[in-house]
């Protein structure tokens, strides 16, 4: 009676919920096959992104990383929370209620938060972090979803079946072993498919507790967002084909063997337990080694650890270092300064960093890095003149440029007059516009859009100025409607959502270069020119090594394959003017205005302004 | 099963290393200004001062209601299907709470991806309707679209518990309602659905919490504009670098969650009252 | 008695089992009708059938001569006990009491007078604000009794209602549920695998075995005169030997012949000769139709059960008088104490 309401009415809801659940996944799989770059619209069958896949060995190695922690993660959690619940019913009152609920604070902390807190904690144990320290978090975020799991099962369970079995000659470890756990199994495999779902998919734990070039996809591919390519589609088919496999080979290979060989069915079952259990022993034991073995046979003499922006370097070039060189280069990347920032501030160590100008000028005033030798940098002469000696280094003691460029307002010609763009920032308040594009969701962009749209430094601390500002952007925010939008502008540029954007240059080269319908304008209201460099930390200890490093990304050559990968201005006069005769040609967005009076460079803001921008941005968008 | 007691005691060890010491070091710095608390030690209470602002104010209702909305939607679209799968035979249960399941390892962030490229102005779905001769649909940027993509990433979440208490649950309380001349609408109303209540707050629990916490979801379907409770915990700690504030809302979302948690318990402990 | 429910020719199947194979059955007024039989035999379906959970894969159920076999459940004017109670964990006494009556809309006053008087009736009269998860497992039985009573349903229905309780209890509820029974006057239908419990509180008895009816009749008959190997040995204990049916009257086995009061066998007919062990008697050897030796002697309270061993088979014998161990006995029968039947599958 009870199992047969199934109307037609129920299968469809089924299928339109699954429909809704997967259709984000089928687009991820279509578009892995896509031949061109889009990701909504399909121009034809291609594997490109499958190879790239498999020649990025960062994805390789965080696959591995993913794989490995999840699945050590879980095992782990699994046996210490079933453990931990047994136990606890057994407990006095007082302390499992406390132990509960202490239980229960991973569950219901913000992730953020979680990993903040454990950051805090691993620098203070003076751990270094990688693969060990985002081994624990996982852990630590793990157990919880076991315990809540198997504890109610423990509650339920009869208390004289552990005696039952002792009184027939179990040890305590028998009567665990083959009368609790069986009994558990429902409860315990719901934990363990909590723990590899919660591990799996994590990114904000991991993205603060790791380090030293440990990273899982997620971080990957949050590090990947700025240039959305199929990469991470060919990535998740890949994944979601693996998962498949496993489940075909745990659920239907049993079945099918036991419809071939049914008299085995049932005494079979305990023998296959063991060796499951053996199997998954033998494996977590090849893992750990596998990636004590990764983690350090790599720790070679001659290292250099490099924290960098995300998707800011062809990574190919890392490799020609090595090989040159003879050294392991340990690459991470952030996402923004403030973040590089953070994890200094928690204690991860470094030896090149290629922050911003402002962050740069931080940095050498609290100390963080150590003067170059410019002997050692055999290139220097090559470095465009107009991107040295700037306000951040004057003389250029700590830092050699990178990139650079400045920011300005991307816009469709086909819908923007060549007049209407001319207004510079006041395009942005042009009403025509009017629900039509994208602001920068950062607040010293957006904050320096509007005071150098009113004609201020933006620079400034003045209360005035930034009053005045906030209702520059207030106002903009209720007659224009903007999207405050981060990397994800690039995509949508591209695909042409709205007609105005307010981008960095290099971003703007990439997009241009994309969308061939799209004209870049530096304001005659000024704007913000900036200089991304490389720079040498205090705690760097083989200072020539990373020397070598600075000059090698100066060498004609790798600065021409950097640019032409990255698509922002490079700071070799060469490679700069030959990108605008050739690959960039016609792409104004490379060329960024030098010597122009009303253009600035972000200077580094006191704790308190830094502070009152926060503030402000905040209120402007959530209204 | 005494014998069994000391099995907690690694966990207790676990627990004060890495749930309590980092949750006093939040709490510490809720508490202080400027730079290590610990060094430091300047008690005041202005972080929490700070939170009394309007705007504040405003992004701790709109997470909230952003986080009921979610939940909502989630239960009234969840338990349908968890019931409906809760009917199949024991078999097919297994496989159909799986297939739920399985969305949930692929990359949040990639899913979160796809639905971006699905509802944007030039994306697939207005391409569909365009090559239907149909007019395009603003989706992206909107409501809808944080909506959508946290129902599509959490309602997983509501659906497993709830098939949980549903699967477990004595075939014959039904059969005895049934009996009793309940009809199947009012056997659902008077026994399954009072049965299933814990499942349901498991669940509703479980998307409260994603859902008023999220962050990165909201950022990518919603725009900059959706700034939620997540959104500046994260900007405090990443981008102004303020973490004495940005742990005082933490504590503050904490504390919010734990009286939720609460209420829920009680209303748990009062259905279960009965098991 | 007038008939309340007919059974015709239901059958059943579960994939390619086959668990009812033609059920025909009569079921009247007020009556205490038991399902006897092993487990497996069909009588838990048989009764899911009536009560409307399961349907029939063909056949028809017939109540007060209608077909109600696609009727559902819940509008069935009949009510089931369950096996394990199925009692609403999340209601208390009171309100599993009143959950019939409650779905009927009826009126709060009328329902607390009903409840009220219904759990007097069961013994349970101040009991109804209890949680009914605390209750013993003789009070949840009595509640469920309750429950499903106060709807003044035409039938009840009660599957194996007494399985979880302790011999002592269940001998009680056995009496009480007769005089239940008695007291509000409707139709008992009862399933147990337990003959003793069938014997004791029916008015009519039906032993099932593998989906077929094998006996349908009053305890009396069905235990003086089982009619086939299957319900004998089912149904108290007995000695059932081979025997050859000379002529009407006389029987012979052990190669001696008995006077019978059995007639209507062809002449030399194979037949299976039921001995009651109550009904032999133990005498001098000398005096005995059949003579052995006791092997063993096992106190029962009443009486002794006594096994003789004699040249062809060991007898069991239920009699007060002691002997001991390795005595040389005699056996004897009157014609009475001889019930023939015929071998299975030959009628």
């Amino acid at each position: 009676m009870q199992k047969k309401s199934k109307g037609i009415f129920s299968k469809i809801y089924i299928a339109l919920c699954f429909a809704f659940f997967y259709l984000p996944i089928v687009v991820t799989i279509v578009f892995s096959f896509n031949s061109s770059k889009s990701l909504s619209n399909f121009t034809g069958f291609s594997l490109r992104w499958y190879a790239s896949l498999l020649q990025n060995g960062e994805v390789v190695k965080a696959v591995y990383v993913s794989v490995t922690i999840a699945v050590l993660a879980t095992i782990i959690s699994t046996v210490l929370g079933t453990i931990t619940a047994i136990g606890l019913s057994k407990t006095r009152k007082i302390l499992r209620d406390a132990m509960l609920s202490l239980n229960d604070i991973p569950i219901l902390n913000p992730d953020i938060v979680t990993a903040i807190s454990l950051m805090l904690l691993f620098s203070s144990l003076g751990m270094e972090k990688g693969y060990m320290t985002m081994l624990l978090a996982h852990i630590g975020f793990c157990t919880p979803f076991v315990i809540t799991s198997v504890y109610p099962k423990v509650r339920g369970l009869d208390p004289s079946l552990a005696d039952a079995a002792m009184d027939l000659g179990a040890t305590p470890f028998q009567a665990l072993t083959k009368v609790i756990l069986p009994i558990l199994r429902p409860g315990i495999f719901a934990g363990i498919l909590l723990s590899f779902t919660m591990s799996f998919d994590d990114f904000v734990i991991s993205y603060f507790v790791s380090g030293n070039g440990v990273k899982n996809i997620s971080i990957v591919v949050y590090n990947m967002t700025k240039r959305i390519n199929s990469t991470i589609n060919a990535l998740s088919t890949l994944v979601i084909l693996v998962i498949i496999l496993v489940l075909v080979a745990f659920r239907i290979l049993p079945r099918v063997h036991r419809k071939r060989h049914p008299e085995e069915a049932g005494k079979d079952k305990s023998r296959k337990n063991r060796n499951l259990g053996i199997g998954m022993a033998a494996l977590a034991g090849l893992l750990v080694l596998g990636t004590w073995a990764a983690v350090h046979t790599s720790g070679a003499s001659r290292e250099l650890r490099v924290y960098n922006a995300g998707e800011y370097m062809d990574l190919d070039l890392l490799k020609e270092f090595e090989q040159k060189y003879n050294c392991t280069v340990i690459y991470e990347t952030f996402e923004s300064n403030e973040t590089m920032y953070t994890k200094l501030l928690a204690g991860d160590q470094y030896d090149i960093l290629v922050p911003s100008d402002y962050m740069i000028e931080r940095l050498i005033k609290e100390d963080y890095l150590q003067p170059l030798d410019w002997d050692l940098i055999s290139n220097k002469d090559a470095i465009n003149p107009d991107v040295l000696g700037k306000d951040y280094d004057p003389d250029n003691t700590y830092s050699v440029p990178y990139f650079w460029g400045n920011v300005g307002i991307l816009y469709d010609k086909r819908v923007v007059s060549q007049e209407d763009a001319a207004q510079g920032w006041d395009l942005l308040m042009n009403p025509k516009y009017a629900g039509r594009l994208y602001m920068y969701d950062s607040e010293r962009d957006s904050m320096m859009v509007a005071l150098k749209a009113l004609g201020y430094s933006m620079n400034t601390s003045d209360p005035q100025q930034l009053q005045e500002a906030y209702d520059w952007l207030i106002k903009q925010r209720d007659t224009m409607k903007p999207i405050y939008a981060g990397d994800d502008v690039i995509d949508n540029m591209i695909s042409g959502n709205k007609a105005i954007a307010v981008v960095y240059s290099g971003d703007a080269t990439y997009i241009m270069s994309e969308n061939p319908n799209l004209g870049y304008i530096m304001p005659d209201q000024g704007t913000n020119l900036w200089y991304d460099a490389m720079v040498m930390t205090k705690s760097c200890r083989n200072t020539e090594l990373a020397e070598e490093f600075m000059d090698f990304f100066l060498e004609k050559d790798n600065a021409l394959r950097n640019t032409q990968f990255v698509g922002y201005s490079s700071p070799v006069e060469s490679v700069y003017e030959q990108m605008q005769n050739e690959d960039y040609e016609g792409i104004s967005a490379y060329v960024p205005r030098v010597g122009y009076e009303k253009d600035e460079i972000f200077h580094y803001q006191d704790a308190e302004t830094k502070k009152l921008f926060a503030q402000l941005w905040t209120k402007v968008k959530a209204q | 099963m005494k014998e069994y007691r000391k099995l907690s005691i690694p966990y207790l060890v676990w627990t004060v290393i890495f749930i309590v010491i980092p949750l006093i070091l939040i709490v510490l710095y809720a508490f202080t200004v400027g730079g290590n608390p610990v060094r430091t030690l300047n008690f005041t209470l202005s972080n929490f001062a700070k939170v009394n602002e309007p705007t504040y104010i405003r992004v701790f209702i709109k997470s909230l209601e952003l986080g009921v909305l979610t939940t909502a939607i989630c239960l009234f679209a969840g338990y349908p299907l968890a019931y409906i799968i809760s009917r199949f035979p024991d078999e097919q249960q297994d496989i159909l709470i799986l297939v739920v399941t399985i969305p949930t390892w692929i990359n949040m962030l990639l899913r979160t991806y796809a639905w971006m490229n699905l509802l944007s102005d030039n994306g697939i779905i207005n391409g569909l309707l365009a090559k239907l001769g149909l007019g395009s649909l603003h989706m992206m940027y909107t409501d809808f679209a944080v909506i959508i993509g946290m129902v599509c990433n959490f309602m997983p979440f509501m659906i497993i518990p709830i098939h949980t208490s549903l699967q477990k649950m004595d075939p014959s309380l039904i059969e005895a309602a049934m009996d009793l001349g309940a009809s199947p609408l009012q056997t659902f109303r008077k026994i399954i659905l009072r049965l299933s209540m814990p499942g349901v707050i498991n669940g509703i629990v479980m998307v409260f919490l994603m859902g008023i916490s999220s962050f990165v979801i909201p950022k990518l379907l919603g725009g900059g504009q959706y700034v939620l409770i997540g959104n500046l915990i994260e900007s405090q700690f990443i981008t102004v670098g303020d973490w004495n504030f940005g742990s005082a809302i933490s504590t503050i979302l904490a504390v919010i969650i734990l009286i939720a948690m609460r209420l829920m318990k009680k209303m748990d402990l009062k259905e279960a009252d009965g098991e | 008695m007038d008939k309340i429910i007919e059974l015709k020719n239901l059958t059943k199947n579960y994939g390619d089992q086959q668990v009812l194979r033609g059920i025909n059955l009569d079921i009247h007024q007020n009556e205490f009708l038991t399902l006897l039989g092993p487990s497996g035999c069909g009588k838990t379906t048989t009764l899911r059938i009536i009560a409307g959970f399961e349907e029939p894969s063909s056949g028809q159920v017939l109540f007060d001569g209608m077909d109600i076999t696609p009727v559902p459940s819940y509008k069935r004017e009949v009510n089931t006990v369950f096996q394990k109670y199925a009692l609403f964990p999340h209601m208390n006494v009171f309100d599993n009491v009143a959950f019939g009556l409650n779905i009927r809309k009826i009126d709060k006053n009328v329902v607390k007078t009903k409840v009220d008087r219904m759990l007097a009736l069961v013994g349970l009269a101040d009991f109804g604000t209890r949680d009914v998860t605390r209750l013993s497992g003789g009070q949840q039985q009595r509640v469920a009794i309750a429950r499903a009573l106060v709807n003044e349903p035409k039938v009840l229905l009660l599957d194996e209602p007494l399985g979880a309780l302790d011999a002592k209890l269940r001998k009680e509820m056995q009496v009480e549920l007769k005089k239940i029974q008695q007291e509000v006057g409707i139709t008992f239908v009862f399933v147990t695998h337990d003959q003793e419990e069938a014997l004791t509180m029916s008015d009519t008895v039906v032993v099932l075995n593998e989906g077929t009816i094998q006996q349908i009749g009053t305890p009396i008959d069905i235990y003086n005169e089982p009619e086939n190997r299957f319900v004998a040995n089912f149904i108290g204990e007995s000695n059932i030997i081979d025997g050859i049916m000379n002529h009407d009257l006389l029987v012979t086995f052990d190669d001696v012949q008995f006077e019978c009061v059995d007639k209507g066998f062809p002449e030399n007919e194979p037949v299976d000769v039921v001995l009651r062990p109550e009904d032999i008697d133990i005498v001098k050897p000398e005096d005995g139709k059949l003579t052995g030796v006791v092997r063993s002697v096992v106190f029962k309270g009443v009486h002794y059960e006594i096994s003789v061993e004699t040249k062809y088979r060991t007898y069991k014998i239920h009699t007060t008088d002691y002997c001991a161990v390795g005595t040389p006995v005699g056996l004897t029968l009157t014609p009475d104490d001889i019930h023939i039947m015929w071998k299975m599958g030959s009628y």
